[in-house]
């Protein structure tokens, strides 16, 4: 408290100097005439009084320094004027400042971009009442459980309530003629009591209602208009009437985290459900999982299960911030590295752009350094010429970060809110906070010293002796040193980040233009998803025959099929269920995870996959007809090994039998990074659905053109049906989404860092071969050719280049390697083809650097170059 | 010419001093030197020179206050008073000062 009112009475007497020394100048003419008076009194003559008086006081002007230093902040006042001068010798150098102060800001507004979104998904805390206290539980080492189990949990009252939600639900939205598909969280009806997620208008969901809905903000104002008495509008939801009770705040973070965002909550038997509990007040961890144990012991003996045992690993973890990353670390790991990947390229950036203006200072101080050491010579410390120095850099990076902080804001409203088309329904909401400022704060001050403090102390380090000589500095083996160093260290940065960078590059480019084994160019996808329990499964398997005659009906449309899974999409996605397999039901059993379609008889000719042996399924596989499965090449060979399989009897993991008709060749399923993947496709015919279908059409004619005909052939089997029609082109877009983000993020990052490395390699090279216009003016004028001169100045660069490669090459080469989980297996980072890339682009603004300025120096005439400063 | 048998000041007491002869109200610069020269029968004297320096230290703390006023003999004088802050401070130097002493005193009587 105390230290705080001095810092502010020393502040506020910063704008009151002037009146000080008047002030002051008044107190000592009154103490010495005072003393004067009473040396008179005493018995001394005015005049001689007043003399005695003066001595008596000593010297006014050393006792005001000393009365002003105990004001003073000194170093806050020459920092203000070491900014001053600073501001003055960047106005003067506009060009300099311009390019310094761009480049970081890109680098640094790219950087705390990344850094707000990556906080924003990570570490948000979730829009409830004291996270705290709530806790997500998971039993038999799942987070998900049945509702049965749910309610026997809940009657069990150990803590202060205990909520489920199920976020993977998609609900039927029924507006006007039309019905759309929603991300619907479905939730118990004590869910918002539990949790206490506060809503902006109406009230939440409330214990023992039904049929009641509360929506997001988005949904609020995307769909319904904003309109202000929502509050009791019906929705028709699944073939039922929902009343909206509330609306939730812009501001509302899911439990579930990352940034996922439903369109609304609602009251509807959720099937399965995530568990969140209170705990009571003051509990622990340790006290709550004591009390849960047995409640889950319970649940062995009333839900015997062989899969599963209840009470086993059983886990509570917290709802938000850091907490919930490490303990579910598996999870969020890739997210984490995703992130951490890209902060980490962005980094590299804003160093690049540091060692930039580092090099650019640096030349700039040894210009200088006859002014400097003038001044040492006069008397000048050389710490205060190196605070000086440090200013300027100062200036840079605060102007630097500020302009990147305003990038920052900019990017960050464009993102923040905006509905990211991936297949999970994402919304980030970043707001500036004091988070983000203190990183900027760090980061300014980080680029601070990496811009300045090797200029300001290599700048300063001549003796004054050499450095007054013309020219001393210029031949001294710190100068040398010092530029080799920054050449070298330069070149080996760049060649680290153009490698990382040229690898995403690649990878993007793959990516677009990606084979993953089966045909896209004439395939529609339509998602045909019923109102639940609305039909029985021979009623949907009946609908489904429906459906096929009628688009197989439709003008245009090769073949058509039904299917359980879409390719590539996650959202869509493959069962990826595991177990032991018995092949030709015997007792050998091999433990394999894959993934599961069930899929009709066209499913392969419309997807383009061949079918290598056996034969495709065909119309007679139906329920009642034996059981039939087609395996992809990789399983196959698991199975069976070389013989086969065609014919051979296969034991599922659930012990059911089915005859292997197929072999199908390997395709991509969830990922186009996955290699070895297993696969199983069942006849769609074959299983019980009830409710969902995708149907994959085959068309003549461009797909796009059919999308419209398909869709209202789906809409026009049942009313109440949410259809979603997509080309297979567009839900792979929006599935390749997230990866294509990042790598576009990357290769940009990767080609700004080559242009910023480029431009201060060259800047760097250019001016060491400036330093030695004089030296080549000597030789020249002592008889050197010019082919000599080029010849040697070509030699030594080439030296440092080269040996700036090596150390680039061999960091990069070990640091890339990790990156191989980012990319698809056909980009390899080990691919010396990289490196042979990057280094030639290198090589060649090398190259550039230094015979274009040689070549320069050569043409000037010998008598100017001697004079050259 | 008389400043040899006057003993150096103890360091840090010139804050003591200073503070406490203010805590009786408060007094301009020259009243302050010549209050704790009579008080000490003239056997401490605080140098006019380190005496602004000091006042203007104790400002900054917020020990003292100054304002402007006319002295005795009808000059435009600067006059300083204790602040509440002043007189904790006060309390507490005194306190330290009176155990130093007797501690002091101790030893010199018995060792």
């Amino acid at each position: 408290m105390a230290f705080w009112n001095e810092i502010g009475s020393r502040v506020a007497w910063l704008f009151r100097r002037s009146r000080f020394d008047r002030e002051f100048e008044e107190e000592v003419r009154f103490h010495i005439q005072a003393r004067a008076d009473d040396l008179e009194q005493a018995g001394l003559s005015g005049a001689e009084a007043l003399r005695q008086a003066r001595r008596e006081f000593g010297s006014p002007l050393r006792s005001r320094e000393e009365t002003r230093s105990a004001w003073q902040i000194r170093w806050l006042e020459d920092l203000g004027s070491d900014l001053r001068y600073a501001a003055r010798a960047v106005r003067r150098n506009r060009a300099l400042a311009l390019a310094a102060v761009g480049s970081l800001a890109l680098g640094i507004g790219a950087n705390t971009t990344i850094f707000s979104v990556a906080r924003e998904a990570l570490f948000s805390q979730p829009s409830c009442r004291d996270p705290q206290s709530l806790v997500q539980i998971s039993v038999s080492g799942n987070t998900w459980i049945p509702m049965p189990q749910y309610r026997l949990m809940e009657d069990a009252h150990a803590f202060d309530g205990l909520a489920g939600m199920n976020i993977q639900m998609v609900v039927n939205w029924r507006d006007g003629n039309h019905t759309y598909r929603l991300a619907g969280t479905r939730v118990t009806d004590n869910f918002f009591e539990v949790t206490g997620i506060p809503v902006a208008m109406g009230r939440p969901i409330e214990r023992g209602e039904s049929d009641v809905a509360v929506v997001t903000h988005g949904f609020w104002t995307r769909h319904l208009g904003g309109d202000p008495n929502v509050v009791g509008r019906k929705l028709a939801l699944d073939g039922k009437a929902y009343t909206v009770v509330g609306v939730l705040p812009r501001d509302h973070r899911m439990l579930a985290g990352f940034g996922f965002t439903p369109d609304l909550y609602l009251t509807k038997d959720p099937g399965e459900v995530m568990l969140y509990a209170r705990l009571p007040r003051g509990m622990t961890r340790q006290a709550a999982y004591a009390r849960l144990k047995p409640i889950c012991r319970e649940l062995d003996r009333v839900y015997p299960d062989v899969s599963r045992k209840w009470a086993k690993e059983v886990g509570l973890s917290a709802v938000g911030g850091t907490e919930r990353l490490q303990e579910n670390g598996q999870e969020a790991m890739p997210v984490v590295a995703f992130f951490g990947m890209l902060v980490v390229v962005t980094g590299i950036v804003v160093l690049i752009a540091c060692a930039n203006v580092s090099g650019l200072l640096l030349a700039r101080a040894f210009t200088r350094s006859r002014e400097f050491a003038i001044r040492m010579s006069l008397g000048g410390s050389r710490g205060r010429l190196v605070r000086q120095l440090l200013a300027e850099s100062l200036l840079l990076a605060l102007l630097g970060t500020g302009a990147g902080l305003l990038l920052n804001l900019w990017l960050t409203r464009l993102l923040s809110g905006a509905h990211i088309p991936t297949p999970l329904p994402i919304e980030l909401l970043i707001q500036p906070d004091r988070m983000l400022l203190a990183y900027s704060v760090a980061l300014a001050f980080v680029v601070t010293l990496a811009t300045g403090l090797v200029p300001a102390i290599k700048g300063t380090r001549a003796g004054i002796g050499g450095a007054l000589k013309e020219g001393g500095l210029q031949a001294g083996p710190a100068g040398y040193t010092l530029r080799n160093a920054l050449v070298v260290g330069q070149l080996a940065i760049s060649i680290l980040l153009l490698s990382a960078g040229l690898l995403f590059i690649r990878n993007l480019m793959y990516a677009t233009s990606f084979n993953a084994g089966f045909d896209t160019s004439h395939t529609v996808v339509g998602t045909f998803q019923t109102v639940w329990g609305s039909y029985t499964p021979p009623k949907f398997a009946a609908l489904v025959d429906t459906a096929l005659e009628r688009l197989r009906a439709l003008p245009g449309v090769e073949a058509a099929s039904p299917a359980s899974a879409v390719p590539l999409n996650p959202f869509l996605a493959f069962n990826q269920p595991g177990g032991q397999f018995r092949p030709d039901a015997g007792s050998r059993t091999v433990r394999v995870a894959y993934n599961f379609n069930a899929v009709g008889p066209d499913y392969f000719r419309i997807m383009g996959i061949p079918i290598l042996r056996g034969r495709a399924f065909a119309d007679s596989d139906r329920l009642g007809a034996p059981e039939v499965v087609i395996l992809n090449e990789n399983l196959a060979r698991r199975l069976f090994g070389n013989t086969n399989p065609v014919g051979h009897i296969l034991r599922f993991p659930n012990n059911r039998d089915a005859t292997v008709v197929g072999i199908a060749r390997n395709c991509k399923y969830v990922t186009l990074g996955e290699e070895n993947a297993m696969a199983v496709y069942k006849p769609h015919a074959q299983q019980n659905y009830a409710a969902f279908a995708h149907f994959f059409v085959r068309t003549r004619a461009a797909p796009e053109t059919m999308i419209r005909k398909v869709d209202e052939t789906l809409a026009g089997l049942d009313a109440a049906a949410a259809v979603e029609t997509r080309s297979m082109g567009e839900i792979f877009a929006g599935a390749l989404l997230p990866s294509r983000v990042g790598a576009a993020i990357l290769a940009s990052m990767a080609l700004f860092g080559l242009m910023l490395a480029s431009i201060g390699l060259y800047g760097v090279l250019l001016y060491a071969v400036q330093q030695r216009i004089r030296e080549i003016g000597i030789r020249v004028a002592l008889g050197a050719t010019p082919g000599n001169v080029l010849a040697m100045i070509v030699s030594q660069s080439l030296k440092l280049v080269m040996a700036g490669m090596v150390i680039g090459l061999a960091v990069a080469a070990a640091a890339v390697r990790p990156l191989a989980m980012f990319l698809v297996p056909e980009v390899r980072p080990a691919d010396p083809m990289n490196f042979v890339a990057v280094a030639s682009v290198l090589a060649l603004v090398a190259a550039l650097a230094t015979v274009a300025p040689t070549a320069r120096a050569l043409r000037v005439d010998p008598a100017v170059a001697l004079r050259h400063e | 010419m008389e400043s040899n048998p006057i003993p150096e000041l103890l360091p840090g007491t010139l804050y003591l001093l200073i503070l406490r002869t203010l805590s009786c109200g408060p007094l301009h610069g020259y009243a302050i030197v010549k209050r704790i020269k009579d008080a000490s029968r003239e056997g401490l004297r605080i140098e006019d020179g380190s005496l602004y320096p000091a006042l203007n230290r104790m400002l900054v703390k917020g020990w003292l206050t100054s304002e402007w006023g006319v002295s005795e003999n009808n000059r435009k004088a600067r006059f300083y008073r204790l602040t509440p802050e002043g007189r904790k401070q006060l309390d507490k130097e005194a306190g330290e000062f009176d155990r130093l002493v007797r501690a002091i005193q101790l030893v010199m009587r018995t060792a």
